[in-house]
């Protein structure tokens, strides 16, 4: 008798199985005998219930029972695909924002086969008023949900402000600030960056006593207590802030005006004290006392083009004197070693917990073209048309077993304006390129939703091309997302990736166990009526 | 005995286990192994109605079919608990002709009336004669002598002679004759006679009367005559190939035999002539129905057979007590399944092979009392069950599965049974045996489509419901302050310049007039009659005016639009209007449009009959209509809002309607030159829809009518109508305020308050006006009256967009 319930919850499943396979979010290639088995353990193996049926028909339950154990590995092929949750999904006050239509939002994602979403986490709401004082029950309402969505869920912790949404440092941290200017990013000119904290006072106790690495230290133990539930399991994935933005970088294009199109090569971020102190030691320590006075003179401003000033010259100019030299590997190794320091502090700390780690690294893609890159220069990364910047920045990822993330993946050459030599897809593929070296692994995000329906097609050609991706998170939840122009866009977009076999799979539990259930009571009346047979 | 019990239904299981696995396809009924299909069909059916010549009368079929089906119940597969044939009855129209040959017989004074009539059946010519000195229409007897053998009289002025077969007929030809031998001596003016068909009764006669045809000349007066004509001039043998042809025109010609002049007595000409005549003969087919116990999921499948083809479509439902109330039952349901009106469900059977019937396997629920039915053949043909809807009981739960049924039918299998009896039931267990194998295979494929057709219907339910998701969150998103579309990004990319929000919301300071009423569209020349007002519109202080619906409509009114291109209305023509608008426009008001977009009614009838399919230059289809009024049986998504259900809701989820939309509304500004619109029924599909709409035909000022009622409690209106004005808020939220709406909360509210002077609910709790224009003043178009509001005494309706009272 149980043989033909499960006949027939094995038919359901299967047609379940169709649906999502026409909707797109099955590969091809792996479905087949293989989706069958599997899912004949999902009806057995979870319940109890089911004791009768295998010792009835054990034939069946015992092949069914070794695929148990090796369920869900880490997929390592096929794509993930993630959603970020809006920036103020969680407002000042710890409260979800429009939960409703998250909650709406998710139910879609997931209906749509995405496999979880991404949720930033802010420093400046968590840590709000008081260092050591963590108020998480916002974010927790939004994990919940996200839980009960059935999706996975990625963090990124954001040690960074941010201007839109406002959400700036915590205040006590801003309230240091005030006092003490020299903790925030300088310029040239004196102009502090207060949204991300100098990677000069990482190791500087100049918050109540604690250098900055340990309250992200304990702002991560927090987190991870706070959450130790889903931490792992609805939790895989965490991202360390590394600087503005959440990118590891210097904010060197933060004064950069709006509506020019050629952008800037940036400024230089060396000029807060303690920048200006290590330079200094570090320059009499390379016996060139001189040069540790202060950063390049000859660099031009935000919003100049490269060859406005001497520095950043195609030919002759001072990035490649040896002054040029000695500035750009400091100003360059500074930053490694500070996403050294995250990264290391938070993969130590959650190694026991087999969440990747992922730090973010920036696509400063204009003047590639260039010999200098100077946008690259600026923002931290010594990658010129001479020497590859981005060799030493993927050994760190490496060396602290963190993954990449590269925004910035819907962006196409032929987008960019004619006159900044930009080249987002060169740029990406040399990143790519340094990190496949080095074994670290890449994730990859677009840079803005605003310019998604050209860059679907680019996105995909990064995804699919030759080095997969397996883990893309679209940015990023919100009006424009859900909206008639661009939501169906989206739809398709997701339809057109084939979705790896086991994320199906888990995509179908839900409805599995809902048919097993469903399938009982059948049970129970036949054989009451099969009794009922013998009997007469 | 359990052992013995279990055992075959184990072995259905596997069987059919192994089926599934195996992908069932390859096991076509047609390629079981030694038993062709058509072979066990064939089988099936003759057992059925091999006591049954083709065009036998009903009533001993019906009887003998259940008698029969009894005994085959007893003799069936242990699972099948109830069969039963039924018979359909039905009328079909076979068409043929009657012939009327006069001519010589074998001697030359001899005259043959030939009467004879090609279309099967039990003919009788009922006739008589009228003598020369008859007046009026009286039959006589004619004498003895004319009277064929095999007649019959019929009181004393009629004879009744049975139609023969043919002796000149071929075989294959059914043609069947009355001679009657005429002596044009006799005083015999002329022979009446009609057509009687004894198996029906029904009498055929020519043009509503008797047919005459005459033995002699005289003043023909009647139509009625059948007759040589006048000007073929020779006698008797007109060639058959002639005649034929201008048997075809003798309709005409007749009438002009009225004018013919006396001629001669016995100039006696001989004619042929036929005649069409179309007989209803009754079709019996049947449809036969075996109920099953589905032995593995305790559900019960339902074989229907049919000898009907073409179209068959069960029109079906279940009851659940014996009131026989129709029910949908629960899915799934079989393939090519549609819901009718919520009440019950339309299933299209499917062909047998050769055309020769058609069959449907439908899986069917526990706890189901009973299975109604009627049938449809093609286009209007409803077939039923004398009268009533076909039934099919099921077993009361109690008794069920067909195990305890299989042990007494072991058991009857024994002596007590008729010897003759018994070799047709061994026959019929035989065939029996192969019929449910074979059945068991199409459920299998069956079982194995409708999962297919489910996986179809999940995927578009998901598609729908991620549609329905994204558009909830959107609004959400959309309504609430903080958006940030933009997002800083820190490297400067090429941005997009920001979509450029075009508010129809003029100036603020528009006031609006109706300019129709709901009984302008009476004079045909409302347009003209319009024209002259112009100047004293503009005098009054009018800054826009609203001119009724533009398109070509069923309603006269213009609210059930068909071919939106086709701007020739009950209001006037398309010049008119381009005329009427330049001549508001040449004294300073703004024009508007009344457009009607929620709904537009087809022009044409889909292959089940339903208005769905459109005409004109948007000639959609079913996809444009929304799937969740099942009146309509669209194919489109569901509905984004509520329904009005007059008339098929386009689906404006759909890119192509959108994008016709989107041109029509462009070329109505460019064409007619309309300054904004006036938005027909916005309730019926989402807000976010409509700004797309606005965007692409840039209005000058949009109003919608969001029109839903208010909040009572106890019949008291409600003094918060919140939820009322919040409604309408959100619609022009989900316009990303492109459009205003009528503030029709203030206008219900005003009513209250005027009419009952109660003066207390012109303003909320807050201190602010009640209506939409407390919060939302800028979007809120303050609303007097208009042509629903019963109003239509007054000419023209004032609505003024005002600034909140203080």
């Amino acid at each position: 008798m149980e043989v033909s319930v499960i006949r027939s919850s094995q038919a359901k499943v299967g047609r379940i199985e169709l649906a999502y396979r026409e909707l797109g979010l099955f590969s091809s290639k792996a479905h087949g005998v293989k989706a069958l088995n599997s899912r004949s353990d999902l009806c057995f193996s979870p319940s109890t219930r089911w004791k009768n049926a295998r010792l009835r028909f054990s034939p069946m339950a015992v092949r069914s029972e070794p695929k148990e154990v090796s369920r869900r590995p880490k997929s390592s092929d096929g794509l993930r695909l993630f959603v970020g949750l809006p920036l103020d999904v969680v407002s000042d006050c710890n409260t979800v924002n429009h939960a409703r239509a998250i909650a709406a939002g998710l139910r879609a994602l997931k209906l749509l086969g995405v496999e979880g979403v991404e949720l930033p986490i802010w420093w400046g709401l968590v840590e709000q008023e008081e260092g050591g004082k963590y108020e998480w029950s916002g974010y927790q309402a939004v994990a919940e949900m996200v839980q009960n969505a059935g999706l996975k869920l990625h963090v990124s912790l954001c040690f960074h402000g941010s201007k839109q949404p406002k959400i700036s440092l915590p205040k006590w941290v801003s309230r240091i600030g005030e006092s003490e200017p020299s903790i925030f990013f300088t310029d040239r000119s004196g102009q502090q960056y207060k949204e991300y904290l100098s990677l000069a006072v990482d190791d500087l106790p100049v918050l109540d006593g604690k250098t900055p690495v340990q309250v992200y230290h304990d702002f991560c133990e927090s987190f991870k207590s706070s959450f130790m539930s889903c931490v792992g399991s609805t939790i895989d994935g965490i991202s360390m802030g590394l600087g503005p933005n959440g990118e590891l970088r210097y904010p060197s294009h933060h004064k950069t005006a709006k509506g020019s199109t050629i952008p800037g090569v940036g400024e230089f971020q060396c000029y807060d004290k303690n920048m200006l102190n290590n330079l200094k030691q570090h320059a009499e320590a390379s016996g060139n006392p001189l040069w540790g006075l202060g950063g390049p003179h000859d660099a031009p401003s935000y919003d100049q083009s490269p060859h406005s000033t001497n520095f950043f010259k195609d030919h002759g100019g001072s990035w490649e004197s040896p002054y040029g030299g000695f500035f750009l590997s400091w100003y360059s190794n500074q930053l490694v070693d500070h996403g050294a320091r995250l990264l290391s502090m938070a993969s130590s700390l959650f190694e026991d917990t087999g969440v990747a780690i992922h730090g973010k690294v920036p696509l400063m893609h204009s003047w590639y073209g260039t010999r200098s890159h100077p946008s690259e220069l600026t923002s931290g990364f010594y990658n010129t048309c001479t020497r590859d910047g981005y060799e030493a920045v993927a050994q760190m990822f490496a060396s602290h077993s963190s993954k990449m993330i590269l925004p910035g993946m819907d962006l196409s050459d032929a987008h960019q304006p004619r006159d900044s030599l930009s080249s987002p897809e060169l740029l990406l593929k040399q990143i790519r390129t340094a990190c496949r070296k080095h074994g670290v692994e890449v994730s990859g995000q677009n840079s803005s939703v605003s310019n998604a329906l050209d860059g679907f097609e680019q996105i995909k050609k990064n995804l699919l091309g030759e080095n997969v991706i397996n883990l893309f998170t679209y940015q990023r939840m919100g009006a424009y997302f859900f909206s008639p122009e661009h939501f169906p866009s989206f739809t398709r977009f997701v339809r057109s990736l084939n979705q790896p076999q086991l994320h199906s799979d888990d995509l179908l539990r839900e409805e599995e166990e809902k048919e097993a259930v469903e399938a009982i009571p059948m049970t129970s009346e036949s054989s009451i009526n099969m009794q009922t047979a013998s009997k007469s | 005995m359990s052992t013995t019990t279990i055992e075959p239904l184990l072995h259905r299981c596997r069987r059919e286990t192994s089926t599934f696995r195996s992908g069932s396809k390859r096991f076509r009924p047609s390629s079981l192994p030694g038993f062709p299909r058509r072979l066990g069909f064939h089988c099936w059916r003759s057992f059925f109605c091999e006591f049954k010549p083709p065009h036998r009368p009903l009533l001993l079929r019906a009887v003998a079919s259940s008698s029969v089906a009894a005994t085959v119940e007893a003799f069936e597969s242990s699972d099948v608990f109830f069969k039963e044939t039924f018979p359909l009855k039905q009328t079909s129209l076979v068409k043929g002709k009657i012939f009327i040959r006069l001519g010589h017989g074998k001697k030359e004074q001899d005259w043959k009336l030939t009467v004879g009539c090609d279309v099967p059946g039990k003919w009788i010519l009922h006739w008589g004669v009228s003598y020369i000195d008859d007046v009026g229409n009286e039959w006589d007897q004619p004498p003895s002598g004319m009277i064929p053998p095999g007649s019959v009289r019929i009181k004393d002025y009629a004879i009744e002679t049975p139609f023969k077969k043919s002796s000149s007929s071929s075989g294959g030809d059914t043609l069947q004759e009355v001679k009657i031998d005429c002596d044009p001596k006799s005083s015999i003016a002329a022979i009446n006679f009609v057509l009687k068909d004894e198996e029906t009764g029904a009498w055929y006669q020519h043009r509503g009367r008797d047919f005459k045809v005459p033995l002699m000349d005289y003043l023909q007066k009647d139509g009625n005559v059948v007759g040589p004509k006048k000007g073929f001039g020779a006698l008797g043998h007109l060639s058959n190939m002639f005649l034929k042809e201008n048997a075809l025109d003798s309709k005409n010609q007749e009438t002009s035999t009225k004018s013919r002049v006396p001629q001669r007595e016995n100039r006696l000409e001989g004619f042929y002539e036929e005649l069409p005549i179309a007989k209803e003969v009754a079709v019996c087919n049947w449809v036969s129905v075996s109920v099953r116990k589905c032995p593995d999921t305790a559900k019960s499948l339902l074989y229907m057979e049919t000898d009907l083809s073409g179209n068959v479509v069960v029109h079906w439902g279940v009851c659940r007590d014996d009131a026989k109330n129709w029910e949908v039952p629960v899915s799934p349901y079989p393939p090519n399944t549609v819901i009718f009106k919520g009440k019950a469900l339309r299933t299209l059977l499917e062909a047998k092979e050769g055309d020769s019937g058609s069959f449907g396997v439908f899986t069917l629920e526990e706890g189901l009392e009973g299975f109604l039915f009627v049938l449809k053949q093609n286009e209007n043909s409803w077939l039923n069950c004398m009268g009533n809807d076909f039934y099919v009981p099921f077993p009361s739960p109690t008794i069920s599965s067909g195990l305890p049924k299989q042990g007494q039918t072991e058991g009857a299998e024994t002596p007590g049974i008729p010897a003759e009896e018994n070799e047709i039931s061994s026959h019929s267990a035989y065939t029996g045996g192969i019929i449910s194998e074979i059945r068991n295979l199409v459920s299998d494929i069956s079982s194995e489509k409708s999962g297919k057709t489910k996986s179809k219907e999940a995927q578009e339910s998901i598609l729908q419901e991620i549609e329905r998701l994204a558009a909830e969150a959107y609004n959400i998103f959309r309504s609430s302050v903080p958006t940030f579309l933009e997002r800083a990004v820190s490297e400067s990319e090429e941005l997009k310049p920001p979509v450029q929000i075009s508010t129809a919301t003029g100036s603020g300071f528009e006031i609006l007039c109706q300019g129709f009423n709901w009984e302008s569209h009476k004079s045909g020349r409302w347009y003209q009659e319009l024209k002259g007002k112009a100047r004293e519109l503009s005098s009054l202080g009018f800054t826009v005016i609203w001119l009724p619906p533009p398109t070509d409509s069923v309603s006269h009114e213009g609210y059930m639009p068909t071919d939106y291109y086709n701007l020739n209305s009950r209001y006037g023509t398309m010049e008119e209007l381009k005329e009427v608008v330049k001549n508001f426009h040449e004294v300073g008001i703004k024009v508007l449009g009344d457009v009607v977009l929620n709904h537009r009614c087809a022009q044409y009838k889909n292959q089940n009959g339903v208005w769905n399919i459109f005409g004109g230059r948007l000639n959609w289809d079913d996809r444009a209509i929304v799937a969740d009024d099942p009146h309509f049986q669209g194919r489109g998504n569901k509905s984004s809002g509520d329904n009005f259900h007059a008339a098929p809701n386009i689906d404006h989820s759909q890119d192509f309607v959108r994008k016709d939309i989107k041109d029509w509304l462009y070329w109505l500004r460019k064409e007619i030159g309309y300054d904004g619109w006036r938005l027909d029924f916005v309730r019926g599909f989402w807000g976010g829809y409509l700004k797309d709409y606005l965007d692409a035909s840039e209005p000058y000022f949009a109003v919608g009518e969001y029109w839903d009622s208010l909040s009572y409690t106890y019949g008291e209106m409600d003094h918060n109508q919140d939820a009322h004005r919040q409604r309408i808020v959100d619609w022009i939220n989900a316009t990303n305020g492109t459009a205003g709406a009528f503030d029709v909360t203030t206008k219900g509210i005003l009513h209250a308050a005027l009419e009952r002077c109660e003066y207390w609910r012109l303003s909320d709790a807050k201190g602010k006006a009640p209506g939409v224009v407390g919060w939302w003043p800028s979007r809120a178009v303050t609303f007097i009256e208009n042509h629903d509001t019963g109003s239509t005494q007054v000419g023209s309706y004032f609505i003024l967009d005002f600034p909140p009272i203080a």
